[in-house]
Formats: structure tokens, C-alpha cells, sequence
């Protein structure tokens, strides 16, 4: 087939139109594979992840992350590579994606390869253009670091197995939560069509584990798991179904991460929602706080949500807003709750939680020594005792507890002199 | 009972020389300190004594330690002597004492209720923090030789922890990493191991002789990072939240600003 793209194009120009189509990609973490290097080739992969730098935006460059190429066949609303914008096209050959990551990933400014792409003529013939790629960095260039990569839906299976293997994360992206908005915003993607490739790779992933188990050098397969992204604020979905279609996911294929993406706005559209106040960055933020609860906090969707209060509370995190509805179960005594309590607090994160346990070991615990172990003392004051006494003499109220987590400038409690203030009233 | 100071050079043969010392006198812990450097103000009422680096030693107290305590402990240790602070030598040493003489063992780090416990807990933070972060922004600049060069300015002495990892990713490589505020080259041929040189000075007065390709592939990057910003986002209190001013200097991308 030929190409469509103007060969004299430099490496510079592809580079600036590619990463610039790659962009809204959330997803850019480096983390869930360990693997040493093996000494004959170049890389290795950290448990943790690094992010070498961050942009202006302040998210953190970790992969190059590129299209493949930012032709496209289909015509997505809220794309800015649609088929139907007159944006500057590009291609890489899997020779220069080769180039570009190695050259990078020995100096240091990367962790590895994110690699999306564009439909361009169709998606098998997408897909393996992206194996065809990883193939050569994995086995010509002896490239060991970590490798991101989507399956394209409605790909032949055999290749998305194929770039299983050569990959340490893939994902498929939800793009939207329900059905009814992908038809509206994302005609030529079928919901069908993307979770037939979510499930492709949950059921590679957990066959590749039974493999391993049994011959300890068996290939990896998606070492790091599954991800997936959704946009949001572009259709009018609650946070409710959001949340839900989430805890589904993480529930019923497995995946490692859910990202959110706060919709911004690139195309008119009769469709799209205008967003004069720019993306919704804070509902993004509270569906990130949510997605913790979910995966870190043992929370479940139906614990922060309801069908009647179907949205987070944007003046305070979900954490907090659960507590602030359940003081029948505060306060807890930190010397003898246990861990999934503990986690309950707010203030009280994975890592105190932890900390609380050990210490508790060598002794009671006081604010002080809470304090030391990292618990922000000012949010968890309203909810925790320490042998029995509180911090300060605090009401356990939901309006009173809710001023004061809300008002920033004020570290410690209004009443903390001794002295109780109210609002008068005149008409109880 | 009067108070003894043993006086340690700032090194690791130093500090532990100073422990095994302090354990030798057999009068108990209380009254002894461990200070690096030599003190402005001396205090009255107290003895001050100079400890010099003795191999035998500091072999002894590594191997006490490696064995009661394990590997992870001896590495905080050694994580916890690797920051700048001055009370560094006091609260390893109290760290160890409650660990061999109260008891706590293997689990010391976590009796944080212990104030020099916790100290030394928080300095290991520090330094693995610090590691973790030069991991990240470690910026390697070819040479004309192919050799790959990179100079950082930590707050603490990190190049001996970072090399076992680049070595690890880059095995094929010539590479150096320069503490240019300590001196210390850490050094890796290919294909061999990693070593340290300390004492060297680097006239970085001369431009290196930087390979033909190098500039370019610096441009690349540094236009991919403008790019993958996303203007409606922007948020440079964040990315400076994230990749504080003093790493910027010496990352190619930041190079222009």
C-alpha cells in the first residue's frame, strides 16, 4: 500500500504534530512491571515507575508518548485527528519510533514507549503496524524498559495477543461511560467492539499467570496489566454512572487503572458542550479521589453515591463527605481500631495507616507520635482519639465539622480557646 | 556523670569508627555523642575525643549490624549518614542502641515514639527520596566518544545508590555521573562493573566535546516536552511542585529558559 504522507517531511515536524495529536492520552505511568535488565541489551523497569520531567501543564513526561500516525478513518466528535479536520498529517516509520525511543531512553529522558495511533486504512492494518514496531524495538534494538501500547479495537485478536507479549501495560479506551454517548459523539465505535479487546487481554493476562506459575520463564504477557480512559464532561453523565462503570471495570476485567480525562473543548460541535470555564478540572480531581477510595480505601461506589445524590460534593472530597454523613461511627480511638477503620479517617492515608500498626507495637500512641508518623492532624482532629481524649473539644456536628474542613486559612478548630461560637439564631 | 564527645570525620568509616568506639568504653549510652566535624562552641563541663577512620572497625560494626539487623536496616543506616545534616552520626547511633540494647531489632524504624528514631528515619526518607528523584531527572549528554555524561548537584551523597541502577538499565554503555558539589565521579565501563572517584577536580570551564547528533536529539526532546503540554491545563505551580528549580539546572530541557 502506499503511503500518503510526504516523505521529506523532517523528524522534528513528525514529532511535534504526533506528540501533539498523543496528548490528550492520559494515561503516561510507568509502573506495575519489575524487570532487570539482562545485561546484553538496554533498559529495565521500576516497580514504582519514574517520571523523568513534567510539563507546563504539570502532568509528568515518563513515555514518549506518540501516535503512530494522526490519520484516521473515523470520525469522533470530540477528536481533534477526526476525520473530517484539516489538521497537518503525519507518519512515523517503525524505524524512527525505534530511533526516538532509544536515543532518548539512554540519555535518560524517558521511561519507555507509549505508542497510540490513529485508524489509518483500517484497524488490522493498524494494529500491525504498532507489532511491527514493537517487534523490531524488543528484538533488532534489544529494548528492554517499558513499553505502553493500544489495541486497536476491532483488530484481528491474533495481533493483539501478538503485542501482548511485546507490551508491558495495553488499554483499550472506554472514550465514554454509557452506550448512548459513544453512538452520539463516536459513531464508527461500538461499545462491543471495545470491551471484545478489554476482555481479549484481562483473559491473556490471567492464562499468562497460570503459565507462569508453572515455568517460571515463560514470556511475559502485559506484565503491567491493563488500563483504560474516559472523558469527562463531554456528555451529560452523572458521577454516579461514571463512578459505576469504573468499580464495573475494575470489578469485571480486572484493570489496573481507570483514568479520567476533563473534556477540552478542540472541535466545534453541535454535540459538544461549550465549557466556558475550561475543563472541568475539579470534577476530574474528585473522580481521581474516588477512583482511590475505590482501589486503595476499600470503598465502594455505593458507599459515596446514590441515585439521589448522583454527584461529589466539589467543596469537599469524597472522603471527608462520607465521613461527615457517618458520625454514628466516629470517634475512633487510634490505639485499638483496626486497618480498615483506620483507612476511614480522613487525614489518615495507606501509609499512616500502616505506620499506626507498627508503632502501636511499642506503645500507645499520642497526637504527637500521629503527627510524626505524617496523619494531618487538622482534617483527622474531628474524627479520632488518642487514649481516649480528643485533640481539642470539638463538636461531632456535620455542619460544624464541614466549616471547618472548608475553611482553608484556619489550621486548627474555631473553638479550640475553650470558647464555643454560633450563629445566632432568631427564629428557633 | 560527665558527657563524652567523640569527635568523627564525616564518612561512613567515620561515624561507625565513632559507634564501635562509644560501644567500647562500656559506661552506657546516655552520656556519649557522636558529632561530625569539629565543634565552634565547646561546651564546659565535657570531653571531647578525636576518632580516627579505622578499617577493622567499621568492618566490625558494618558486619554486627548486617547480621542482628538485616540488610534493609544497614541500608537505611547507610541512607540516614548519606544526607547533610549535622546530628546525622548522634541518631544513627541512638538508632542502633535501641535496636541492639533496648531491643527493638529488625524492627527499630518503625518505634518512632524513639525522637532519634525517628530522625533517622526521616533522613533515610530524605535520601531515598533524593535518589528516587535523580533517577528520574538524571539527564545523560553524549560525548564525541559515545560516552554518556551527566552532571547533578544533590543535597545528599547519591552517587553510590544511583549507579547500581543505571548499571543495571544501561550495561552497554560508557557512562559517568558527576556530584559536582562533592567531587565524586561514579563511573561505569561497559560490560564491567561500576566504580567511584573521589578527589578528582573537572575543569568544566571547557565546553565538552559533545557528539555531532547530540544537539539534535536534545532539541527533539525539549520540543516534545513544549508540545505535550496542553495549553488549557497549564499549571506551572504544579510542575515546579513536582520538578523543584534546583533539578531544572541541570536538565537539557529546561536549558533555554
Amino acid at each position: 500500500m502506499e503511503v500518503r504522507i510526504s516523505p521529506q517531511m523532517s523528524l522534528m515536524e513528525k514529532l511535534n504534530i504526533l506528540a501533539d495529536a498523543a496528548k490528550y492520552d492520559v494515561s503516561c505511568s510507568s509502573s506495575g512491571s519489575s524487570r532487570k535488565g539482562d545485561g546484553t541489551g538496554i533498559g529495565n523497569t521500576v516497580k514504582a515507575g519514574l517520571c523523568h520531567s513534567f510539563a507546563a501543564d504539570g502532568r509528568c513526561i515518563s513515555l514518549l508518548k506518540i501516535l503512530f500516525t494522526n490519520e484516521c478513518i473515523y470520525d469522533c466528535k470530540y477528536c481533534l485527528n477526526r476525520k473530517s479536520n484539516d489538521v497537518p498529517r503525519a507518519s512515523f516509520t517503525p524505524d524512527e519510533v525505534c530511533e526516538l525511543t532509544m536515543e532518548f531512553y539512554r540519555r535518560n529522558y524517558i521511561e519507555g514507549l507509549f505508542l497510540s495511533s490513529g485508524i489509518l486504512y483500517s484497524p488490522d492494518y493498524t494494529m500491525e503496524l504498532l507489532c511491527q514496531t514493537l517487534y523490531k524495538l524488543r528484538t533488532v534494538h534489544n529494548f528492554q524498559g517499558y513499553i505502553h501500547v493500544k489495541a486497536i479495537p476491532g483488530a484481528d485478536p491474533e495481533l493483539i495477543r501478538k503485542a501482548g507479549f511485546l507490551a508491558d501495560r495495553m488499554s483499550v479506551n472506554m472514550e465514554l461511560p454509557t452506550a448512548e454517548s459513544l453512538q452520539k459523539l463516536a459513531p464508527n465505535k461500538h461499545r462491543k467492539n471495545i470491551l471484545k479487546p478489554m476482555r481479549l487481554i484481562q483473559n491473556g493476562i490471567s492464562a499468562n499467570k497460570n503459565e507462569l506459575a508453572l515455568y517460571r520463564n515463560a514470556p511475559h504477557f502485559c506484565e503491567a496489566g491493563q488500563s483504560t480512559q474516559m472523558i469527562v464532561g463531554a456528555t451529560p453523565e452523572s458521577d454516579y454512572q461514571i463512578m459505576s462503570v469504573a468499580e464495573g471495570l475494575y470489578q469485571k476485567f480486572d484493570l489496573k487503572r481507570v483514568y479520567y480525562s476533563a473534556y477540552v473543548n478542540v472541535n466545534e460541535d453541535k454535540d459538544l458542550p461549550a465549557l466556558p470555564g475550561g475543563p472541568p478540572l475539579l470534577r476530574e480531581h474528585r473522580l481521581y479521589q474516588a477512583d482511590w477510595l475505590l482501589r486503595f480505601y476499600e470503598f465502594t461506589v455505593d458507599e459515596l453515591l446514590t441515585e439521589d445524590r448522583p454527584n461529589f460534593n466539589m467543596m469537599i472530597d469524597p472522603k471527608a463527605d462520607w465521613a461527615v454523613r457517618h458520625l454514628e461511627m466516629f470517634p475512633v480511638e487510634i490505639n485499638r481500631a483496626d486497618y480498615q477503620l483506620l483507612l476511614r479517617i480522613p487525614g489518615i492515608g495507606v501509609k499512616s495507616a500502616r505506620r499506626i500498626l507498627a508503632a502501636r507495637r511499642f506503645g500507645n500512641l499520642t497526637f504527637e507520635d500521629l503527627k510524626k508518623i505524617g496523619v494531618v492532624l487538622k482534617r483527622a482532629l474531628y474524627f479520632i482519639t488518642c487514649n481516649g481524649r480528643m485533640m481539642y473539644p470539638t463538636k461531632i456536628e456535620e455542619n460544624y465539622i464541614v466549616r471547618n474542613l472548608t475553611y482553608q486559612k484556619e489550621r486548627y478548630p474555631f473553638s479550640m480557646d475553650g470558647m464555643q461560637y454560633e450563629q445566632m439564631s432568631l427564629f428557633s | 556523670m560527665e558527657e563524652k564527645y567523640l569527635v568523627c570525620e564525616d564518612s561512613l568509616e567515620g561515624i561507625f569508627t565513632g559507634i564501635y568506639d562509644a560501644y567500647a568504653f562500656r559506661e552506657g549510652h546516655e552520656h556519649i555523642h557522636i558529632q561530625i566535624g569539629e565543634e565552634e562552641n565547646l561546651k564546659l563541663f565535657a570531653t571531647y575525643r578525636y576518632i580516627f577512620p579505622d578499617d577493622v572497625k567499621t568492618g566490625k560494626v558494618i558486619g554486627t549490624i548486617q547480621r542482628r539487623l538485616g540488610m534493609d536496616i544497614y541500608v537505611a543506616l547507610c541512607k540516614a549518614l548519606a544526607t547533610d545534616d549535622a546530628d546525622k552520626g548522634q541518631a544513627v547511633y541512638q538508632t542502633i542502641v535501641d535496636a541492639l540494647t533496648r531491643g527493638s531489632g529488625r524492627r527499630v524504624l518503625e518505634n518512632v515514639s524513639n525522637p532519634y528514631v525517628e530522625k533517622t528515619f526521616n533522613l533515610c526518607r530524605k535520601t531515598g527520596n533524593e535518589i528516587h528523584r535523580l533517577m528520574e531527572f538524571v539527564r545523560f549528554q553524549e560525548l564525541e566518544q559515545g560516552i554518556l555524561f551527566s552532571k547533578i548537584g544533590p543535597v545528599c551523597n547519591v552517587v553510590s545508590f544511583l549507579m547500581p541502577h543505571f548499571s543495571d538499565r544501561l550495561p552497554l554503555e560508557d557512562f559517568i555521573i558527576y556530584d559536582e558539589k562533592r567531587g565524586i565521579f561514579g563511573v561505569h565501563p561497559a560490560r564491567k562493573e561500576w566504580y567511584l572517584v573521589t578527589g578528582q577536580e573537572l575543569k568544566l570551564d571547557e565546553r565538552l566535546p559533545y557528539s555531532e547528533k547530540e544537539e539534535s536529539y536534545r532539541d527533539l526532546f525539549t520540543h516534545f516536552c513544549r508540545t505535550i503540554a496542553i495549553k488549557e491545563r497549564k499549571n506551572l505551580k504544579l510542575q515546579q511542585q513536582m520538578l523543584p528549580l534546583r533539578f531544572q539546572d541541570y536538565m537539557v530541557e529546561f536549558a533555554e529558559k
